[in-house]
């Protein structure tokens, strides 16, 4: 029998125990499609709008109520009135309230006669996402407030309208947000969660397949149909699994950055290739991590671990220069790492070929990972000596 | 029956189950490994992984077409932040960008040519900053950093125009400030990555490794076909009865467990790694009481799902990431779209992480997590109702294919 007898031997068994175990099918399109909705539902928004803000207005002044107000028009805040500070601190100490604004007593008289009434306001980092937000927006809102103040009184003097406008803010900054223009969370974290996701689905998935012919003691069957060539019975089974999870991973991209309409300054085309070199060296590290420790529990547990840390070490939430330095060095193992420096050099920047060609290369190392533990597998498949449990 | 031999048989059985249970989770290395290599090692991993949580320095190119005294003080400043550094001085926005594609920088800042002009007319000069927005980090210190220079540089030539104008020095800050304000951070100064991430980080792998762990086992016992209900070798429990001495005995071995392993991850790691303990030491141990029975209910019930012991990796593995997403602590939960925010109430870590968030981390008292604490309560007794009925069903159906 040729080689290529065999792959396809292998392959129509795969799909048969596909077939017969609903698993497969529920832990790679199901559990990718409920991720898909997830992440496409839950940052509906892009940014979150109406962050309740606390404000403790001492004044009760036209002024201070006012500023109340312009606070609650903003799109990002909400203004939630507290008579007391103890109240406002404790509802803040609650995650109830992202920040609190504590408007001083007199504070419009103050203004009136020059004497510089401090605001002050208190924010709850642990909150991540709403304190930065709150904070921003109250920083405007402040600012604002006080070009307003010089305004009033710079007109009351008849200084003209250009000239204020040159006293109030001599300077301006003028920001451009590169690849992600309306600062949306939504794009920011569903580009890189989705493909992580993929990842960990290829990994835990395709050990769960190699495992289970260990476990259920089919191995030497396998080996059979593939005329003891443990070559031609991974190359069987990774066709099957190669074609369904780059299927599923080309989905994403087509659903990302056609359907989804997520700004891409580079190429679709270049992002297929993304996901597929992710999807070949997920594979390679799933085969590798089996071959070394051929029990499929130990294996399994191992996936999980390796593959819920390669959220962390793709550096899309906290750059990995934070990073101590041999933390660093390990990111580079995780192809979710090299798939999202592909992504910053072709979604964000559209720099093409010239710029993330080292990322290809570097996830087509990791298809050299299972060459060094064919022999291993081949063993424990045919003289099955490892225990299952 | 006498009411005696009842609670007797009972109480037997209970501490039966519990010892076999313990039996078995101590010689299955797969449930060893999560429960003991995964629930400790994991906490001190990501301490490790996200130790500096401060992003510092971020390098940005300047693009002086201004070349003037003001532009050159500006980048001076902006290089003095604790946000960002000048890594590169470049003559063209081309270079710049060049630059910023290679990733040698994450921020670019343009001074156009009539920004020291503008200046000097006492007009609105502009600065123009170009952010990466590869990771939302680079954006808030390029930003951040030029803000803060900005207000700063603001201050004194809005001084120096003021004077020019005829008003006093003191006339002139008057108006400047004319309502200071004071910044107050106070659980988290410079918002920091970890002192976030990590608080509900570390209540999701209690959840989690329990989950996956309890799983494993019950998943084994269905795979042999085995259930307590049905009677252990030496036990007394008859078809259907045992249902609830089975899931408070199986449940007491795991709680035992895990409020070791709950101590160790709430109280011990962020004393070893410096992260903030402002709680009171009785309400963390308050906390991990209520947290971990609420988990061992949560995860028996749901791993009555798993019919083999490997698939609920398979199948389960991807809903950690997610859980995190659903504490509220990163996404604000008011954003929650209503159907995620009912199904965020499917887990115990949903009100664990904020009641672990406000007392530990904010050092509030068990009030700031009062309603947490029922959440958790309702929780247990829904979760408890749920493993009962399927650990009662489990025995009937299997006491039938027996026959």
């Amino acid at each position: 029998m040729g080689r290529w007898h065999e792959i396809t031997a292998v392959a129509r068994r795969e799909l048969r125990i596909m077939r017969q175990r609903p698993v497969y099918f529920i832990g790679s399109v199901c559990v990718i499609a409920f991720c898909a909705i997830f992440c496409l539902t839950f940052f509906r928004d892009g940014l979150p709008e109406d962050l309740p803000i606390a404000v403790v207005d001492n004044d009760n002044s036209s002024l201070s109520r006012n500023f109340a107000r312009q606070l609650d028009a903003t799109q990002l805040g909400k203004v939630v009135k507290y008579d007391t500070f103890a109240q406002a601190r404790h509802d803040m100490q609650s995650g109830k309230v992202t920040s609190i604004i504590v408007i001083p007593e007199g504070m419009y008289r103050d203004v009136q006669s020059q004497r510089q009434p401090q605001i002050e306001y208190y924010l709850n980092g642990l909150y991540f996402v709403g304190g930065a937000l709150a904070y921003k927006d109250i920083l405007t809102m402040l600012n604002l407030t006080n070009g307003a103040v010089q305004r009033e009184v710079l007109r009351m003097k008849g200084v003209n309208e250009e000239q204020i406008m040159g006293l109030i803010q001599p300077i301006q900054v003028d920001t451009h947000q590169i690849g992600n223009v309306y600062t949306n969370y939504g794009y920011y974290l569903t580009n890189i969660l989705l493909p992580g996701f993929l990842e960990m689905v290829i990994i835990i998935v395709l050990i769960y397949s190699l495992g289970m012919e260990l476990k259920y003691r089919t191995s030497r069957h396998l080996m059979q149909v593939s005329g003891g060539s443990i070559r031609s019975a991974l190359l069987g089974k990774l066709a099957v699994f190669t074609v369904l999870f780059s299927a599923i991973g080309l989905i994403l991209i087509v659903l990302l950055y056609h359907w989804m309409h997520f700004p891409i300054a580079g190429s679709i085309w270049n992002m297929f290739l993304a996901i597929v070199l992710m999807v070949l060296a997920s594979e390679a590290v799933a085969i590798f991590i089996i071959g070394c420790l051929p029990v499929p529990r130990l294996a399994l547990s191992i996936g999980a671990l390796y593959s819920v840390l390669g959220f962390s070490l793709a550096g899309f939430t906290l750059p990995v220069e934070t990073m101590p330095a041999y933390i660093q060095g390990l990111s580079v193992a995780f192809p979710l790492r090299h798939y999202y420096l592909f992504y910053c050099h072709e979604v964000i920047f559209g720099s093409g070929f010239a710029a993330w060609w080292p990322e290809v290369v570097h996830l087509l190392v990791f298809l050299f990972l299972p060459l060094s533990v064919l022999k291993r597998l081949k063993g424990a498949y045919i003289n099955q000596n490892f225990p299952i449990e | 029956m006498d009411a005696r031999k009842y609670i007797r048989d009972w109480f037997n059985d209970f501490r039966d189950t519990a010892t076999h249970e313990f039996r078995q989770i101590f010689s299955d290395s797969g449930v060893l490994l999560i429960f003991f290599v995964a629930g400790l090692v994991y906490p001190l991993l990501y301490n490790v992984v996200y130790r500096n949580g401060v992003l510092e320095d971020t390098p940005v190119a300047v693009v002086d077409m201004a070349d003037c005294q003001q532009s050159r003080r500006f980048a001076r400043e902006v290089d003095a932040t604790r946000e960002c550094r000048v890594a590169y001085r470049c003559t063209s926005m081309e270079e710049a960008r060049k630059l910023m594609e290679d990733r040698e920088v994450n921020g670019i800042i343009l001074f156009p040519s009539d920004f020291g002009k503008k200046l000097m007319n006492m007009e609105t000069a502009t600065v123009s900053v170009y952010c990466d927005m590869s990771s939302f980090l680079y954006y808030k210190n390029a930003l951040m950093g030029v803000n803060h220079v900005m207000l700063s540089e603001m201050g004194q030539i809005q001084v120096e125009r003021y004077s020019a104008a005829g008003y006093t020095a003191q006339e002139a800050s008057q108006l400047i400030k004319a309502v200071p304000y004071g910044e107050n951070n106070p659980y988290n100064p410079a918002f920091a990555y970890n002192i976030f991430l990590l608080a509900a980080v570390l209540l999701i792998i209690v959840q989690q490794t329990m989950f996956y762990g309890m799983t494993l086992l019950s998943g084994t016992m269905r795979e042999e076909r085995r259930n307590y209900a049905l009677g252990l070798d030496h036990g007394t429990m008859i078809n259907g009865r045992g249902a609830l001495r089975t899931v408070f005995g199986r449940g007491a071995a795991y709680w035992a467990i895990y409020l070791g392993i709950a101590f160790y991850i709430t109280l011990i790691v962020p004393a070893l790694f410096g992260m903030p303990q402002r709680g009171s030491f009785w309400d963390i141990v308050l906390l991990d009481l209520f947290f971990v029975t609420d988990c061992v209910f949560f995860c028996m019930s749901w791993s009555s799902l798993i019919r083999r012991r490997e698939t609920v990796f398979v199948i389960f593995l991807f809903i950690s990431p997610i859980c995190v997403f659903l504490t509220g602590t990163s996404w604000p939960t008011t954003a929650f779209p209503a159907f995620w925010r009912w199904f965020s109430y499917l887990f115990p870590s949903t009100f664990g992480v904020k009641a672990y968030v406000n007392m530990n981390t904010a050092g509030g008292d068990l009030s700031t997590a009062s309603s947490l604490f029922t959440c958790m309560t309702l929780q247990t007794i829904i979760y408890f109702v749920i493993a009962s009925v399927a650990t009662y069903i489990e025995s009937i159906v299997l006491k039938k294919m027996d026959e």
